[in-house]
């Protein structure tokens, strides 16, 4: 089996795990003990109101039967596969989800962008410059400062970050984060306007420059927080990765084939210490999904994983669903693409002997 | 220079290296070794203790011949090659000793590259080669061509790590233990071979495939054109040593160190990598240093083999002697143990206990412990290579039981002042004895920095 049809197998294959997912997801909403119903009108409401409500939402049929749950299913996921996602019932009423999701993950995605870059190229250079230099000071330095990063749970470190930047000027020597480079606050939403229209940036370089230094600055204290805990493991496992390759025969062999020590690092030891990353990295985007609910609600950033949080609160299910539905296909996406990485690095995936 | 004094010495004591005989007879051959090593030191420091790997060994290596180098595991074969390759890895230093390397190409790449650490020492009397070489000279050139260097040998142990980087491949290449290791996973066979083929020949592009094709052809690779741009894990073990092979050969070296390349193979697959190895060496005049812990294999590849112990070199001897008399009782027990070579017998032959780890200069006979044939004297005189008879050519043996025609008495004695001479250190110089099989280990190391660093260089000069 060559290496693109194992690839294409994988992607085959994740058909069923996301049917299976969002089945997962009616099953939790739907037998949970949300009332959706209950849920919009609020405590004892009209029977009447509530009658139509429920016929409304698919529950009931008009003359007053409950509609069987299979059905419900059916429906639902219909609608999932579709992508007909209906309206939101309680953050915005009558909105539709799409628009909602629209107008806020720009900021998750801004935010997330800026994490995993945190993580790449921080973490990584520096485990590799660790393992490159084992047992030195400079490795110690990094691989404590590993475990550190690795080991402070990101909600505490997001409050410490806030609190800290916000008076920055009484703990760094002066040092005024607020007023750094451009004026902005510690927590707030980043304004992203030239990510919608990248246009700006020709027509009008000066302002949208400074959008986007102003974005960008206001974004880096949640980043790091949300890349913390990646960029310690990236961090351990990068070390760990070219200590092992760097110790192996075929490095050993192109020492003796006589290369010089910057092609024997880029071209042999590089490249194979990528190969255990990948999952690792793909692995800490599943983390971040879960993290920007925790960072976006402290820092205060109106993205994807605050909006989950407050529709989970007010049991808006339609919303909920339709996020959950987007994270799964997020996840998928990612492992399709830890597939794809893993097919373009390593040449033995999916060889089997024939 | 004192190291001069030594090569010419060499030139002169023959095949082996052999030290000259008791009544001062000596081989002359004019051909000089592709590689001669002399007293060579290989260390590793821990925290707990040094671990004298390679201690005070020496052999040559002539155009076109095969050494074997056989031992136990943890004898320190590897480290030897690894010593030549200029491979040790801290915690591991090459303390002393020389390896000369007589390589031509490599000799004028040298040259050529390092001009300002070349010594002109052509036509100089041996005597008066000191002052024609600075200290820092590791290129010594003897005979001169039209400009060109054409005849002289490379210090390796006082070479810079960027001069032994273009000796490994160019001048020396070598060939690992596990074939399936020792290729990178996520490279092609042929992308390999063609990063040798274009450090070491310059050669690039279609040119560099169209070799790297005639390469993998010549170590009898079938269907060469497709399986150049096939990965390692789609070749079978056996292919995948004779891949090996080829990148080392894409290299053009003199000399191809094989570090036990058919311990990982079946035995059939065995052969037939012997045999290539054979005829390469016969087309393009290879020598080799052939190391393994397999008296079979030994034996049939070999022209002249060294039996290491504890890193010492225990017995030296050409093949087919050391086989048919055998007379050190290592070789002996090494030759016993081989299966099936007392068919009656109901239990495998072994020799009884380990090899001991060599963390301090010795002053008896490392193998005493598990010798049937020990003595008293074994456990404090240290025995030095000596030839096993006064007929012997060049089979030399470190044991105090030779040489044989002289009385135990004498033959101790013997031993204890030759090392007593070494140990002396300055006077080892013309004394015409040493420890190891070359003898005239001259004292004035002047290049090695370890000695001059305060290392704990000499044997018996004190404790590291």
């Amino acid at each position: 089996m060559s290496r693109w049809s194992y690839f294409a197998k994988r992607l085959v294959l994740s058909v069923p795990v996301l049917l299976f997912g969002t089945s997962l997801v009616f099953i939790i909403i739907r037998l949970g003990p949300i009332d959706p119903v209950s849920a919009i009108l609020g405590q004892n409401p009209d029977p009447r109101a509530y009658n139509n409500i429920a016929v409304q939402l698919g529950l009931q049929t008009p003359g007053g039967e409950p509609v069987p749950i299979w059905r419900q299913y059916i429906d639902y996921m219909t609608d999932l596969l579709t992508f007909d996602l209906g309206q939101s019932w309680v953050i915005k009423p009558s909105t539709g989800v799409y628009s909602i999701i629209a107008s806020r993950a720009p900021q998750t995605i801004w935010l997330g962008f800026w994490s995993v870059l945190i993580a790449l190229f921080i973490g990584i250079p520096l485990g590799f410059y660790a393992g490159l230099n084992p047992n030195t000071w400079s490795d110690y330095t990094a691989s404590f400062g590993g475990i550190v990063w690795r080991a402070m749970p990101n909600f505490w470190l997001a409050v410490i970050l806030v609190s800290v930047l916000s008076q920055s000027e009484n703990f760094l020597f002066g040092f005024d984060w607020q007023s750094f480079v451009t004026e902005t606050n510690v927590v707030t939403s980043p304004s992203l306007g030239f990510l919608t229209d990248p246009g700006q940036f020709v027509a009008n370089p000066g302002p949208t420059f400074e959008e986007f230094v102003a974005a960008t600055k206001q974004i880096l204290p949640a980043a790091l927080v949300l890349g913390s805990a990646s960029m310690g493991n990236e961090m351990r496992i990068g070390r760990t990765a070219v200590l092992e390759t760097i110790n192996s025969d075929y490095v050993e062999t192109a020492k003796a084939k006589g290369l010089p020590p910057r092609s024997i690092v880029w071209k042999h030891v590089f490249r194979n210490a990528l190969i255990p990353l990948v999952p690792i990295i793909t692995a800490e985007a599943f983390v971040l999904i879960g993290g920007s609910v925790l960072v976006e609600t402290v820092f205060a950033i109106n993205g994807i994983g605050k909006l989950f949080y407050e529709a989970i609160l007010n049991g808006d299910i339609p919303l909920v669903g339709s996020l959950t539905f987007f994270f799964i296909i997020l996840t998928l996406s990612l492992n399709i693409l830890q597939d794809f990485l893993y097919t373009v690095i390593d040449p033995r995936v999916g060889y089997e002997s024939d | 220079m004192a190291a001069d004094d030594r090569a010419t010495d060499r030139a002169r004591t023959g095949p082996g290296g052999r030290d000259r005989g008791p009544d001062g007879d000596a081989l002359r051959t004019v051909e000089r070794p592709t590689l001669s090593v002399r007293n060579l030191q290989t260390a590793f420091f821990t925290d707990k203790e040094t671990i004298r790997a390679v201690d005070g060994i020496g052999f040559d290596v002539r155009e076109g011949e095969t050494v074997g180098i056989v031992g136990e595991s943890g004898s320190g074969k590897s480290v030897t090659a690894r010593s030549i390759m200029g491979l040790v890895d801290s915690p591991g230093h090459v303390l002393e000793g020389s390896i000369e390397f007589r390589g031509r190409a490599t000799l004028r790449r040298l040259a050529d590259r390092f001009s300002g650490r070349t010594a002109d020492v052509a036509g100089v009397e041996e005597a008066d080669r000191a002052g024609a070489a600075d200290d820092d000279d590791f290129v010594f050139v003897e005979e001169w061509d039209d400009g060109e260097p054409a005849a002289g040998y490379v210090e390796i142990t006082r070479a810079p790590e960027k001069a032994r980087r273009r000796l490994r491949g160019g001048g020396i290449a070598m060939i690992f233990q596990d074939p399936l290791t020792s290729l990178n996973p996520v490279y092609t066979v042929g992308n390999q071979i063609k990063e040798a083929l274009r450090l070491h020949q310059g050669l690039k592009g279609s040119a560099a495939t169209d070799e790297a094709v005639n390469l993998l052809e010549a170590v009898s690779i079938p269907d060469a054109h497709r399986r150049v741009t096939e990965y390692p894990h789609q070749f079978s073990g056996g292919m995948r040593q004779r891949a090996v092979i080829a990148m080392a050969l894409a290299c053009e070296p003199d000399l191809l160190i094989c570090d036990e390349p058919t311990t990982a193979l079946d035995v059939t697959i065995q052969a037939q990598i012997l045999e290539l190895l054979g005829d390469i060496q016969e087309e393009r005049g290879l020598s080799i240093v052939f190391i393994t812990h397999d008296m079979g294999v030994i034996a049939e590849i070999a022209d002249r083999v060294n039996v290491m112990y504890a890193g010492e070199i225990v017995e030296t001897a050409a093949a087919p002697e050391l086989f048919g008399d055998p007379k050190h009782p290592y070789t002996r027990g090494l030759l016993e143990s081989i299966p099936g070579r007392h068919p009656d017998d109901d239990r495998l032959r072994t020799i009884e206990g380990d090899v001991p780890t060599p963390n301090a200069p010795p002053t008896d006979c490392r193998f005493a412990p598990r010798c049937p044939e020990a003595f008293a004297e074994c456990e404090t005189v240290h025995p030095v290579s000596v030839a096993v008879n006064d007929d012997a050519g060049d089979h030399t043996a470190a044991c105090l039981l030779y040489p044989e025609d002289r009385s135990r008495e004498e033959s101790v004695e013997t031993h204890r002042a030759r090392d007593a001479s070494y140990a002396g250190g300055d006077g080892g110089g013309e004394s015409g004895s040493g420890r190891d099989a070359a003898g005239e280990t001259g004292p004035t190391e002047a290049g090695t920095e370890t000695s001059e660093g305060g290392e704990p260089a000499r044997r018996g000069g004190g404790q590291p």
